[in-house]
């Protein structure tokens, strides 16, 4: 059992934690919630030895600890999986697996005697997989099960999982939990970092619940519910998560996609109608295409398309002309696709409509300026409009490329799974703008993973399957059902 | 009125330029009244031990006279050539002794020295324009027949010679093969007269074909060592191969029986006479325009 | 934690100049005529061959590139101009045509690097090859001389301008100019988009490949220019010119605060780079340092910075 004490850690003058408490039992799976922001990731930081704590108190085993590294604590059996998964991605899954961690025969690398030992673990996670495939050529989760086996092969007593099925598909998230089961069953402690609730309550004995820097719940999962949680999290009671759509939208058809293709990725035969305020959610398992379909449409992969929008034909063939033609596109990866981390809040906005914050190729500095106020105000964001992109929580930085593309006035926006990673307030926040954006006539393409937020939101919703649009339900159809029965191959009887 | 604007803008615009430093800003760096004498040595490239045994000769030289020198390298790179006679100026020195990288190239840095009244010495290279003090070079032409001499001396007159010229129109080919002519004119058969460039590789192919249409040649006189190494490849042992420069290569190849004799130039001499020039000049003396610094022959034995 | 984050910037900021004014302390205590009238004069005409190079350099190193080929651009177009001015073209226009030349070989460099898709730094290397490979072509080797006294090109390289050389007056008007365009046009704001993350530019409508062929083709105008100055200088264009040129003007840029990775730095670090490297040069020769030990203190010098600016970041 470990237990950490009155935990205080500050950066400079910025208070991270003010006196957490947290305990975790053996052969457990604590759930570790809060909103981003809250402290979770610098509290597990300091657990596996990356941080050092100001104030506090670490207790293993009726001992004092206090791991002052890395390798420290990983000797020590606690081990953290992050979020960013730490993949080599030209070295083989055997290379990746020993890592640092070699075994050698004569100061010659013992390939047989390694090979033998990622088998035994493969074996126990009941995992198949090739051992010679180049890592990066394997999917993200199976990447997943390649860093869960590192820590296994370290002798892990205490693993610490961060947002573990962001990227997982719904078999593979089925199989890690199978495996977080096991370990739990062998004695394994594991804190799990999570914004899913559903999985929380799946798979999680205990909760404990982070806010502002302190510990605000400690409960059994059994004995507690989700509004609880909620509430812990946020420390008031939410209203409805999704904003009342009113659902008058125009029957005017602002944009028509015909026969999408793109050869590289398995997309073929895409067909969509998109209306003047509408919300079209696009739903499917991972892979399904429905990234490529955009970036396709977009003009970032090439492929075969025929667009018409406002009822005009046009072209797209690159992203400027995307952009000319009113489309705007908030990409999946806000970090490496949305955001320039290194430019401030107000560049950041004014990126992709350069050309009406400027005269004759110079910058007016004031109208960006002024145009950042406004999107900070209006979107709550909590940060100057000077603040480096790369400093902003989650849920900010999202809110920051949302404003980013508002500024290029588009007629039709595309999201990209706009709340991965995003604490439960922000979310909500989101949902809203989107709403917002309709009522003044925009157009949405909505990607998303996550069922509530489809459902919740869509006027109606796509579903892909394989490469291909296998329907699109309309309002009145959309539910869990229907969507699951389309996005796995199925028919719907009508 | 826009027009007198313009017309006034350029006329402006015409007064301030100048080729000329401004007033406030000249003279600054000569003071050459305190009874030292400094000598600004710059050197076109440390990187060759000929120019380093060039320097090492002057700056033995004028710790005997009691002269200061300083020295720049200028890396074979005109430009930093340029600026380092810039900063040799602002340091007060009294006279400028500059082995030119380039001669077209370190004109203005003569002409700015001759604005401050500091009296250029060139070593080895000329300068194309600008005023020079003196020029001090190696006697190509004593030299060339030295060599020619050398040959006389070992072969008897009348012996006959093939003549391996290098880049033609270039002063050392010019002088050398007008020394050699020299002697050779009266004393010697000269077969044949062929350039390799000052190249190793074309001194082996030319005497390669040169020994092909006159078997007989009995000595090769080069205008350079590169040249005569390259002819020493090919040609059989009992012909005699003379060299010019007195380069490292070449004087190992004498002295392990390779080479006969090479022309051998005297770095160290150079910079010494550098040195007594400065002296005369400084006693008020005239000097020549141009000095021929002796030639040494290296011969095995 | 606003106020922490400014204190750091400022560091960032005034590292360099702070470095710079010390160096300039050590040098006058050593020798008071560095800090003459007459030798500062002569410090600005010396620094602004690199000083041109780098300033087009920052542009290239802020997208995330670099321009191994700027001093065989500066050789290139330096003989070009020599060789359209010995062809009895007025010097005037021939300067013009030059500078295309550069502009031209540099746009090539920009197509590699985009069209082509190769690395920067394997792109450049190789038109370092051929660029000199090309002015040997044209030169034969040998040295271009006999471009008259046409007042206009003299003054270029070797003038005064109401008491400042004019080599140093190019450099701080193109200095401002660069300035202007990094920090308040649209296409500064891309130059840094690009470096900061390119597929976000690419995604955000910003022509990207465009962008860059322009990059380097202002590189290679910068050299271009600098070759000018330079034969002007020596009256005469020299086929070896520029050789190692890349290399000063790279530590440049980096002692400036750039970053080798793109999207950060500013160009009056730049700028301070160049006088870093160029008042060690012209202090050094001033103390009379042997030039075998100049290199090396060069060397520690652009270590010691970039240690220090890692250990601020």
């Amino acid at each position: 059992m470990i237990e950490m004490k009155n935990i205080h850690k500050a950066f400079g003058a910025n208070k991270v934690l003010l006196g957490v408490d947290f305990e975790l039992k053996d052969a457990t799976v604590h759930a570790l919630m809060g909103e981003n922001g809250a402290g979770k990731s610098t509290l597990m930081k300091i657990l596996s030895g990356v941080h050092t704590y100001d104030e506090g108190q670490i207790v293993r085993g009726g001992e004092d600890v206090n791991y002052t590294n890395l390798k420290e604590a990983e000797k020590a059996g606690v081990v953290f999986i992050h979020q960013e998964l730490n993949i080599w991605p030209e070295l083989t899954v055997l290379e990746n697996l020993f890592i640092g961690n070699e075994y050698t025969r004569f100061g010659l690398l013992d390939m047989r005697l390694m090979r033998r030992k990622a088998e035994e673990i493969f074996e126990r996670l009941k995992f198949r997989i090739n051992l010679n495939r180049r890592a990066g050529d394997c999917s993200v989760g199976q990447q997943q099960m390649i860093e869960i086996a590192k820590a296994l092969m370290m002798d892990a007593k205490v693993l610490i999982m961060d947002e573990p099925t962001a990227a997982l598909t719904d078999s593979e998230i089925e199989v890690l939990f199978g495996i977080i089961g096991d370990l739990r069953k062998s004695g394994v402690s594991i804190v799990y970092i999570s914004h899913r609730m559903e999985e929380i309550s799946e798979i999680s004995d205990e909760i404990t619940v982070l806010r502002d820097g302190r510990s605000v719940m400690y409960k059994e999962t059994a004995s507690t519910d989700y509004n609880e949680i909620v509430r812990a999290m946020v420390g008031r009671d939410l209203d409805d998560q999704f904003p009342e759509r009113d659902h008058d939208t125009d029957e005017e058809t602002v944009l028509a996609v015909r026969n999408l293709g793109n050869k590289s990725h398995p997309v073929m035969d895409v067909n969509f109608e998109l209306k003047r305020g509408e919300i079209l959610g696009f739903a499917g398992l991972m892979g399904a295409g429905r990234t490529e379909v955009m970036r396709t449409l977009f003009g970032v992969d090439k492929g075969s398309k025929e667009v018409e929008i406002g009822g005009r034909s046009v072209k797209i063939d690159r992203p400027p002309d995307a952009i000319r033609h009113g489309l705007g596109f908030i990409t999946e990866n806000r970090k490496s696709e949305g955001l320039i981390l290194d430019f401030s809040l107000v560049d950041n906005m004014t990126m992709p409509s350069m050309g009406s914050f400027s005269k004759g190729g110079f910058m007016k500095r004031k109208d960006e300026y002024d145009f950042a106020d406004l999107m900070i105000r209006r979107m709550n964001i909590k940060s100057g409009r000077k603040s480096v992109a790369s400093e902003l929580s989650g849920g900010n930085q999202q809110k920051v490329v949302i404003g980013k593309w508002i500024g290029s006035q588009p007629e039709i926006l595309i999201l990209d799974e706009p709340t991965r990673g995003i604490d439960v307030g922000a979310k909500r926040e989101i949902y809203h703008l989107i709403n917002e954006l309709t009522e003044r006539g925009m157009s949405i393409i909505l990607i998303s993973s996550e069922m509530p937020e489809i459902i919740g939101l869509s006027d109606r919703v796509a579903v892909m399957q394989e490469g291909r649009l296998r329907g699109i339900l309309e309002r009145g159809k959309i539910n869990q059902e229907n969507i699951m029965t389309l996005a796995t191959g199925g028919k719907l009887d009508e | 009125m826009k027009r007198l604007l313009l017309f006034l803008s350029l006329l402006v615009f015409a007064a301030g330029c100048s080729l000329e430093p401004p007033q406030w800003a000249q003279g600054g760096g000569s003071s050459g009244d305190d009874g030292n004498v400094v000598i600004g040595l710059s050197v076109s490239t440390l990187n060759n031990p000929f120019f380093v045994t060039l320097k090492d000769g002057l700056e033995a030289a004028a710790e005997e006279k009691g002269y200061e020198v300083k020295v720049v390298d200028a890396q074979d790179d005109s430009a930093k050539q340029v600026n380092d006679i810039a900063d040799l100026m602002q340091q007060g020195i009294d006279y400028l002794v500059v082995n030119p990288t380039d001669s077209a190239a370190i004109s203005s840095s003569v002409e700015s020295a001759n604005a401050s009244d500091i009296p250029v010495i060139t070593l080895d290279r000329s300068v194309e324009s600008g005023e020079v003090a003196t020029f001090i070079a190696s006697d190509n032409v004593a030299g060339g027949e030295m060599g020619a001499q050398f040959i006389v001396d070992e072969l008897g007159e009348g012996a006959k010679v093939a003549e391996l010229e290098g880049v033609p129109g270039a002063s050392a080919t010019r002088e050398r093969g007008e020394g050699f002519t020299n002697v050779a004119e009266e004393s010697l058969d000269v077969v044949t007269s062929q350039t390799a460039n000052f190249n190793r590789s074309e001194g082996l192919n030319v005497t390669q074909n040169i020994l092909q249409a006159n078997p007989d040649i009995e000595a090769i006189f080069a205008h350079n060592d590169e040249m005569a190494l390259g002819a020493l490849e090919s040609a059989p042992d009992d012909v005699l191969v003379v060299g010019f420069d007195g380069s490292e290569d070449a004087i190992n190849s004498v002295e392990n029986g390779g080479l006969d004799a090479t022309v051998a130039q005297q770095p160290d001499l150079m910079g010494e006479t550098a040195v007594d020039t400065v002296e005369q000049l400084q006693n008020g003396e005239s000097v020549e325009e141009e000095i021929k610094v002796e030639l040494m022959l290296e011969t095995q034995e | 934690m606003n106020s922490k984050l400014s204190v750091n910037t400022m560091i960032d900021r005034f590292l360099p100049l702070v470095g710079l004014t010390l160096l300039v302390i050590v040098i006058t205590a050593m020798n008071q005529q560095f800090l003459s009238p007459d030798n500062l004069l002569n410090l600005l005409r010396q620094v602004s061959i690199n000083g041109l190079i780098a300033f087009g350099m920052t542009f290239v190193i802020l997208t995330g590139g670099i321009d191994l080929s700027v001093g065989s651009i500066l050789a290139f177009s330096s003989a070009m101009t020599a060789l359209i001015i010995t062809s009895g073209v007025d010097p005037m226009f021939a300067m013009l045509l030059g500078c295309l030349v550069g502009v031209l070989s540099g746009a090539v460099n920009g197509l590699l690097v985009t069209a082509g898709g190769m690395a920067p730094f394997i792109a450049t290397l190789a038109t370092m090859t051929i660029y000199r490979g090309a002015t040997l072509v044209v030169t034969d080797g040998n040295p271009i001389t006999g471009l008259g006294d046409s007042l206009m090109f003299q003054l270029f390289g070797k003038g005064y301008f109401f008491g400042i050389p004019v080599p140093a007056v190019t450099m701080a008007v193109t200095f401002v100019i660069l300035y202007i365009i990094l920090h308040k046009t649209v296409f500064g704001r891309e130059t840094y988009a690009i470096g900061g993350n390119e597929t976000a530019a690419a995604l955000s409508g910003i022509k990207v490949n465009r962008r860059k062929i322009m990059i380097y083709a202002l590189s290679g105008l910068m050299s271009a220019l600098a070759g000018i100055i330079l034969a002007s200088r020596l009256d005469s264009a020299q086929p070896t010119a520029g050789e190692t040129y890349e290399l000063d003007a790279i530590a440049a840029v980096v002692l400036g605060g750039t970053s080798l990775m793109g999207g950060k730095g500013r160009i009056v670090g730049t700028l301070i780079g160049v006088l870093i490297i160029g008042v060690l040069n012209n202090g050094l020769n001033l103390i009379g340092v042997s030039s075998f030990y100049q290199q090396i203190i060069k060397g520690l010098v652009i270590v010691i910075a970039v240690l220090i600016d890692r250990k601020n970041k």
